[in-house]
């Protein structure tokens, strides 16, 4: 089976080709158009520009991913497509435009959810993917979640952020310390030099026996401790420990809630997912807690954490295998669109 | 008014939730971290919303439906509110960029939309009620009310 998956969710167009036989695939075509360079001289993603821009890139991109694949639409079997959660005006780019294509070439058309498509993103690359049931930890600007993942198309949420997600969290702070958008992996980088000692941040949430997840209370307490310090505010010291300090309540939080995941559902595989999965000392700290467990632990390839097709086709080719199609007709965007 | 947590900043919100009836546009003014979205939380669980109202600062526009039925307790039997829009313009940086959101078009007289970041961009919906949190101390926010 051979699919063609398309993203538009938020600030990437991309487009994939994949071919699979059982559970042997094979990525044929990944193509990523990145609009953070406009968004950066906005200083946000911004649904306008985003979705002119998808619009203006993504059918020559098409063309060229049947190039690079070296096939025609003849030789695909299915068209999967980026449904939602997203920014409204971006999504509906992605989704029109799958549905004219799977209209047009009498395709079968597969609706994925950009989460689940995060969650594919380990079996890309591998030879030993994820075993069921696996916990997946997704991390990004839009979302914080744990979910249990008991087969292929199978998900269940067992906790999420009840305010801010962590990689919003993670701009917020850069924000307040004066770096550029997207700020989250500036912070990275001033935390290296950082003492992540340095400063007690809060860690919401640890005392309640749930799965959920707070950063609101944390980006306050961050803004109250460089206003208490507006001296040192150019301070590269103390940037750095702001920054490593701010981290390390970020990750803290994070790895014990994904400890107490593990011990509730005895997973046999945690999969990295979102944005933030490229930060290293999240992975590092992940994957000490797998040997700890005895658990393996999936991160994605660097290429693949962050928005891209290539996890579309994954999720879209799964699902094709189950026959989850939907009539061109009746799809429509869904920017709310949930991951169960 | 002076609060001193986030549940006193919340009952506040409850109470102005009461004296809604639909169709009004709330604007809520506020450095990051003032609290905004905790406003926002406390007037949806009064006006009967069970999801969860989260930050909309990456999704930008979030909707809740609002239950025909308030909850018990809450003294608040508006059944003439259906909805609950959630807008965060924190990431827009220019007018154009607000047309793709099509604000004006949500505003009904069954729905209560409120804008969190409304002079990120200039926002052609007068409101109706303007929410101003300020900073006073790490716990502490005057919020002031005001209505047109
Ligand atoms: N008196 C108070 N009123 C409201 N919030 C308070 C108060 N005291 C402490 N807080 C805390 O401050 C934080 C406010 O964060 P919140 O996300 O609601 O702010 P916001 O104004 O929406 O920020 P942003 O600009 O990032 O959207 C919460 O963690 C809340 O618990
Ligand atoms: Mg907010």
């Amino acid at each position: 089976m051979r699919i063609l998956a398309i993203e538009s969710s938020c600030d990437e167009t991309a487009v994939a080709i994949l071919s699979g036989q059982g559970d042997v695939l094979t990525l044929e075509s990944s193509l990523v158009r990145s609009q953070i360079d406009i968004h950066q001289a906005y200083g946000g993603v911004v649904p306008e520009v985003a979705a002119r821009e998808h619009l203006a890139y993504l059918f020559p991109m098409i063309t060229q991913a049947l190039v690079e694949a070296k096939v025609s639409a003849d030789d695909l079997d299915a068209i999967a497509v980026t449904a939602g959660p997203g920014l409204a005006p971006a999504l509906r780019v992605g989704v029109e435009a799958a549905k004219a294509l799977a209209w047009a070439w009498h395709k079968p058309l597969v609706p994925v959810c950009h989460l689940e498509g995060h969650i594919y993103a380990s079996w890309l690359e591998t030879i030993t993917p994820p075993q069921f049931p696996a916990l997946a930890l997704i991390v990004s600007g839009g979302h914080t979640e744990l979910v249990l993942m008991r087969g292929h198309g199978s998900f269940e949420r067992l906790g999420e952020t009840i305010d801010d997600a962590a990689g919003e969290a993670f701009d917020k702070v850069a924000k307040m310390l004066g770096l550029p958008y997207p700020g989250g992996p500036q912070v990275e980088q001033l935390a290296k030099q950082g003492d992540a000692t340095a400063f007690d941040f809060p860690r919401a949430m640890l005392d309640k026996p749930n799965l959920d997840f707070s950063f609101a209370g944390l980006k306050t307490s961050v803004l109250y401790k460089l206003r208490a310090n507006e001296e040192s505010l150019n301070d590269a010291k103390f940037r750095s420990d702001i920054a490593a300090s701010f981290q390390e309540a970020v990750i803290d939080v994070l790895i014990k809630k994904t400890a107490r995941a593990i011990a509730e559902y005895s997973p046999k595989s945690i999969i990295l997912a979102g944005g933030v999965a490229a930060n290293l000392s999240l992975r590092t700290n992940l994957q000490a807690l797998g040997v700890t467990h005895n658990v393996d632990v999936h991160v994605p390839p660097f290429a693949y954490a962050l928005d891209n097709a290539a996890m579309i086709a994954v999720a879209g080719y799964y699902r094709a295998l189950a026959q989850n199609f939907v009539s061109p007709l009746t799809l429509s965007a869904n920017p709310n669109l949930d991951i169960v | 008014m002076i609060t001193h947590n986030a549940a006193e900043t919340q009952a506040i919100a409850a109470d102005l939730a009461r004296t809604l009836h639909g169709g009004e546009v709330i604007a809520l003014i506020g450095d990051l971290g003032a609290g905004k979205t905790t406003f926002v939380q406390g007037l949806a669980l009064a006006l009967g919303v069970t999801d969860r109202v989260k930050s909309p600062t990456f999704s930008v526009m979030n909707e809740y439906r609002v239950p025909d039925r308030a909850r018990p307790g809450h003294g608040v039997v508006i059944n003439s509110i259906k909805r609950l829009i959630h807008v965060d313009l924190y990431r827009l940086q220019t007018d154009a960029e607000l047309s793709a959101l099509s604000l004006a078009d949500e505003r009904r007289a069954d729905t209560i939309l409120l804008i969190e970041w409304p002079n990120a961009v200039s926002v052609d919906l007068a409101p109706d009620i303007t929410v101003t949190i300020e900073h006073q101390g790490e716990d502490e926010r005057e919020i002031t009310i005001a209505t047109k």
